[in-house]
C-alpha cells in the first residue's frame, strides 16, 4: 500500500472535522475522495500533505510513518484549487522550484523542465509569467510543478474548480493521461461525482468528517451501503418498505427480495431505486418488471436524451404501508428515454404503474423514526425536538407519530411502529422501553426533553458479547452524526489481570469487526469500577454526549441500566 | 412617453449628460477641488522652495555650511537608519502573524499596531520622559549607571520608533491577508524551507507593499516634531533633529537657513509621492489589471 491512513482525526474547536478515517490507496491508484463542501475533504488531503497537523491516527507513505514528519519532507506533489503559482516566476522558474530547492545542476532543471511542459501540453511557454496564461494553463503549469521533484504520491485539491465546463473536460484527460504515463499514486479531491466517475480508479464518499464508503464507482453507484451514498452518487429513490426480516446478521443481502424463509416479523428496509431503474406503463399488467405501485405524473421535465418525471404514489396497492393517516406522500423520480418516452407517451395527471427493473435494498438497520407517547402533546414535543428533525431530514427518511394510550388502557394495542421507536426520558420511561422491547422493537432511542446535538457517542455493551446488530446500527448512526465514537469497556475494578487482558481483547475485536464488517473505526477505552457509576460519570463528564447501549439479548433491558435512562439530564440513548 | 420629443425624454432620464447647466456643475466641481489643492497644497510646497531659493543658489548652499545644520542632519539621518530597519522587522512580524494566524487577543495586538496614530506625538514624547527622565521610574536607575536616555539619541529613537511603528504593518496587513497562504504552503510541499520560501516567495510577493511602507515609516521618522522635541531637550548641534533645527532657525528668523532644511524635508515628501506612483504601476501591471 503505497497510502495508508489509520484512524486519522482533526478537530477544530473540538469538532471533529475529519472523524476516524482509515483508508489504504494502492500503488499506482488513482482515488477520488468525494464529498461535499465541508466534509472534510480537503482537510483530510491536506492531512496527508502533511499541510494540517492530525489530532489523532497514523498516516504511512509507502511504509514510513510520516505523521509527525514535515510538509517539506513528506515529498509529495500538490496542487491547489486556484493554483498557487509562484506570480513573479515565469512558468519555467515554477516548474524548477523544487529542482533549485534540490540544488539540482542547471543542465539538469532545463532537461526535466522541457519534459514537464511537454508532458502536460505547454512547451515553448518557458518564459511567460502565470499572468500571462488562461486558468487552465495554469493549473497545468500547476501540475508540472507538483511532479518536477518525482514524489511519489500527487493529491490534487479541487484542481478543476475554477474552471469553465470545457476547460475542465480537457484537463481531467490531460491529468488522467499523465497520472496513467507515470503510474504516480494519486489522490484527487472534488464534490463532482462526474468528475469522480470519470476519473477514479476508486472512489471514497466522506460526510461529515467520515469516510462513509470505498469503492470502486460501478461497485459503489449500484450497490451502496448507506443512504448517503445512494443520493449523491447520483440521483435516487429511497423507499421505505416492509419486508420479510432481512438477516441483519449476515451482512448485505445479495439478491434482491431473496429472503430467508424463517422470517420472524416483517422488517421495514431502506431500499434504492434509480431512476432510470424504474419502468412506467399503464396498468400492472403490462409491466415487463417487478410491481412497486401505482401513481399520478405530477412532473415532466423534457431535457433532451432524457425525460424527468415525478410520480406521486398513491396508497392504495402501494408496497406503502397505508394504512397510517400520517404516512407523508412518497414521490418516486423516474427518468426514461427516447424510445421509452415513445412507446408510452406521458402528460401530468396521468395514473401509471411503477416497476422496478433493478432494486437495491441498503444493509442500514435504521430505516425510519416514530415518536411513541401516550398523549398527541407529548408525541408533538418529540416531534418538535430540533436534533431528532435534523437526523431524519439527514437520513432522508420518515419521522412519524404513533400516539397509544398508557397501559390503563384494555384496547388491542396497534402494530408494532417500525425502524426506530423514539420515546421521551424521564419518569415511566423504562417501562415504556420495556413495552416496545417486549413487542420486539428495536433500536429504541430515548429523548431527554432538551436534547444538545452530541458530539460524543459512548457505545457500550450491557451483555457479555457485543451483538451485530447492536454494531450495525451503531455505524449507521454514525454516519449521520458529526461526532466521535468510542467503545467503552468496564470491567469490575478488583478484576484479575486475565480478566483485564481479555477485555482489552475483546474491545479490540469489537474494534476490528466494526471495521471490517461496516468501514466504521472508532476507538476503544477500557474502565474499571462499577459499569452504571462508570457510565453515568462518563457522560456527566461533558455536555453533548450520546449513549449507545448494546442489549445483551433483543429485547431484554437489564434493571440496573435503568438508571442511565432517568437521570439523563441530557444525553440521548440508543437501546441496540 | 409616445408623444413627447426623443430628446427631451432623454435629457430628462440622464441628468448631468448634454444640458449646459450639467457641463457647468461638472467644470465647478472640477475647479473648485483644483483650487483647493493648489491653495493648501501646493502653494505652500512652492513658497518653500522659493523662500529657500530667494536670495540665490549661493546663500541656499551656504546655510548648509553651518556646522550645526550639519549636525542636524547627520542626526536625522542616524535616527532613520536604526529606526526604519527595527520598524520594518517588526512590522513584517506583526503582519505576519496577523495575516496568517488565528490567535487569542488578535484584534487587541491589531489595535494596540494602531496605537500611535491615536495618540498625540507629544503624549508618545511624554511617555517616555515619564519613564525615563530625571524624576521618571527608571530615573534613579539610569542616573546611578550614567545611561543617558531622555535629551539623547536614545531618547530620540525610542520616541520616533513609537511614533513610526504602524507604518510598514499597517501596510503589510491587508496585503498579505489578501494574497493568501497558498504559495508558501506549494513552496513547503516541493521542500523548501522557512528562510526559502520567505526569501523566494513571500518577499516577492510583498515587495512593492514592503517597499512603500518602509518609505512612509522613512519619511515619518526624519520628519517627526512633536514626539522628539519633547524628548530631546534642544541642545544645538547635538540633540535637534531636522524638524526641531529648522524651528530653531525659524525663530532666530534665519529665514533661509530654515527654508533651506525645510526644502530638503519637502523632497523627501516628494520622492515618497513618486515610489508610490511606480508601485501602484507595478503593482497593477503584475497582477495584469
Amino acid at each position: 500500500m503505497s497510502i495508508t491512513l489509520d484512524q486519522v482525526t482533526k478537530q477544530y474547536q473540538g469538532n471533529p472535522v475529519v472523524n476516524d478515517v482509515s483508508l489504504a490507496v494502492a500503488e499506482g491508484e488513482f482515488f477520488v475522495l468525494l464529498g461535499p463542501s465541508g466534509s472534510g475533504k480537503s482537510t483530510l488531503l491536506r492531512a496527508i500533505a502533511g499541510l494540517t497537523e492530525v489530532d489523532h491516527g497514523r498516516i504511512t507513505l509507502f511504509g514510513r510513518d510520516v505523521t509527525q514528519v514535515s510538509a517539506r519532507e513528506r515529498e509529495v506533489g500538490f496542487v491547489f484549487q486556484n493554483y498557487a503559482l509562484f506570480r513573479h516566476m515565469t512558468v519555467g522558474e515554477n516548474i524548477e522550484f523544487a529542482l533549485r530547492v534540490r540544488r539540482e545542476k542547471a543542465a539538469e532543471r532545463v532537461r526535466r523542465r522541457k519534459e514537464l511542459l511537454e508532458l502536460i501540453g505547454l512547451a515553448g511557454m518557458d518564459d511567460r509569467l502565470p499572468s500571462q496564461l488562461s486558468g487552465g494553463q495554469q493549473q497545468r503549469v500547476a501540475v508540472a510543478r507538483a511532479l518536477a521533484h518525482k514524489p511519489k504520491v500527487l493529491l490534487l485539491d479541487e484542481p478543476f474548480g475554477a474552471l469553465d465546463a470545457k476547460i475542465r473536460e480537457e484537463l481531467r484527460r490531460t491529468i488522467r493521461s499523465v497520472q496513467r504515463e507515470l503510474g504516480i499514486t494519486t489522490i484527487l479531491v472534488t464534490h463532482d461525482q462526474e468528475e469522480a466517475f470519470a476519473l477514479g480508479d476508486r472512489l471514497g464518499v466522506m460526510n461529515l468528517g467520515r469516510l462513509l464508503e470505498a469503492g470502486r464507482p460501478t461497485e459503489l453507484y449500484s450497490r451502496p451501503a448507506t443512504r448517503f451514498v445512494a443520493t449523491f452518487l447520483g440521483a435516487a429513490n429511497l423507499i421505505l418498505r416492509r419486508e420479510a426480516r432481512v438477516p441483519v446478521d449476515s451482512g448485505p443481502p445479495g439478491g434482491r427480495h431473496a429472503v430467508a424463509m424463517a422470517a420472524r416479523r416483517e422488517q421495514e428496509v431502506v431500499a434504492m431505486l434509480r431512476p432510470e431503474e424504474a419502468e412506467l406503463a399503464p396498468d400492472r399488467d403490462s409491466l415487463m418488471t417487478s410491481f412497486l405501485g401505482y401513481g399520478h405524473v405530477e412532473e415532466l421535465q423534457f431535457t433532451g436524451a432524457l425525460e424527468r418525471l415525478r410520480v406521486r404514489m398513491s396508497a392504495e396497492g402501494s408496497a406503502q404501508d397505508g394504512a397510517s393517516a400520517t404516512t407523508p406522500p412518497v414521490w418516486i423520480d423516474v427518468t426514461r428515454t427516447q424510445p421509452e418516452q415513445r412507446a408510452f407517451p406521458l402528460s401530468p395527471g396521468r395514473l401509471v404503474a411503477i416497476g422496478t427493473r433493478r432494486i437495491h435494498v441498503l444493509p442500514t438497520p435504521l430505516s425510519s423514526f416514530t415518536v411513541c407517547a401516550e398523549t398527541r402533546e407529548g408525541a408533538d414535543r418529540l416531534l418538535g425536538n430540533h436534533w431528532l428533525g435534523e437526523l431524519a431530514a439527514r437520513m432522508q427518511t420518515r419521522l412519524t407519530a404513533q400516539v397509544e394510550p398508557g397501559t390503563g388502557d384494555h384496547g388491542e394495542p396497534p402494530a408494532p411502529p417500525a425502524g426506530v421507536a423514539v420515546v421521551a426520558a424521564g419518569e415511566g420511561c423504562p417501562a415504556r422501553v420495556r413495552r416496545l422491547l417486549e413487542r420486539g422493537v428495536t433500536p429504541v432511542l430515548v429523548l431527554p426533553e432538551d436534547t444538545e446535538p452530541p458530539a460524543r457517542v459512548v457505545v457500550h455493551f450491557a451483555g457479555q458479547v457485543a451483538r451485530r446488530a447492536t454494531l450495525a446500527m451503531t455505524a449507521s448512526l454514525l454516519r449521520h452524526v458529526p461526532a466521535e465514537a468510542v467503545f467503552l469497556g468496564i470491567l469490575p475494578s478488583g478484576s484479575p489481570e486475565r480478566t483485564r487482558t481479555a477485555g482489552v481483547r475483546q474491545l479490540l475485536d469489537v474494534r476490528s469487526e466494526a471495521q471490517a464488517g461496516h468501514g466504521l473505526d472508532v476507538r476503544t477505552e477500557l474502565r474499571l469500577g462499577d459499569r452504571i457509576e462508570e457510565l453515568l460519570r462518563e457522560l456527566g463528564s461533558q455536555p453533548g454526549q450520546m449513549l449507545i447501549l448494546g442489549l445483551p439479548e433483543p429485547g431484554l433491558l437489564p434493571e440496573n441500566f435503568e438508571a442511565l435512562l432517568t437521570r439523563s439530564p441530557g444525553w440521548p440513548v440508543l437501546l441496540a | 412617453m409616445a408623444g413627447l420629443p426623443a430628446s427631451a425624454a432623454d435629457a430628462g432620464s440622464r441628468p448631468g449628460r448634454g444640458t449646459a447647466s450639467a457641463l457647468l456643475v461638472r467644470w465647478l466641481f472640477i475647479g473648485l477641488s483644483l483650487a483647493f489643492l493648489v491653495a493648501v497644497l501646493l502653494a505652500p510646497l512652492a513658497a518653500v522652495f522659493a523662500t529657500a531659493l530667494g536670495q540665490g543658489i549661493d546663500t541656499y548652499l551656504a546655510s548648509f555650511e553651518d556646522p550645526d545644520t550639519g549636525a542636524a542632519i547627520r542626526l536625522t539621518l542616524l535616527t532613520a537608519a536604526i529606526v526604519v530597519p527595527i520598524n520594518t522587522i517588526f512590522g513584517i512580524c506583526a503582519a505576519w502573524a496577523i495575516a496568517k494566524f488565528e490567535f487569542r487577543g488578535k484584534a487587541f495586538l491589531i489595535t494596540l499596531i494602531d496605537l500611535p496614530f491615536a495618540v498625540s506625538p507629544i503624549i508618545s514624547g511624554l511617555v517616555y520622559v515619564l519613564l525615563f527622565g530625571a524624576q521618571g521610574w527608571f530615573g534613579m536607575w539610569l542616573q546611578e549607571h550614567n545611561i543617558d536616555v531622555i535629551f539623547a539619541l536614545p531618547g530620540i529613537i525610542l520616541a520616533t520608533l513609537f511614533v513610526t511603528f504602524p507604518y510598514v504593518a499597517r501596510e503589510l496587513i491587508p496585503l498579505m491577508e489578501q494574497l493568501g497562504n497558498d504559495e508558501e504552503e506549494a513552496a513547503i510541499t516541493l521542500g523548501a524551507g522557512g528562510l526559502m520560501t520567505f526569501v523566494s516567495v513571500t518577499l516577492p510577493k510583498i515587495r512593492w507593499g514592503l517597499i512603500y511602507g518602509v518609505i512612509l515609516c522613512n519619511a515619518r521618522a526624519m520628519g517627526e516634531f512633536g514626539a522628539v522635541s519633547v524628548v530631546s531637550g534642544h541642545i544645538r548641534g547635538l540633540t535637534t533633529t531636522m524638524p526641531l533645527h529648522i524651528e530653531i532657525l525659524y525663530n532666530e528668523y534665519a529665514f533661509v537657513g530654515a527654508f533651506a532644511v525645510a526644502s530638503l524635508l519637502t523632497l523627501l515628501a516628494v520622492i515618497t509621492l513618486v515610489i508610490k506612483s511606480i508601485m501602484e504601476w507595478q503593482s497593477s501591471k503584475a497582477t495584469g489589471h
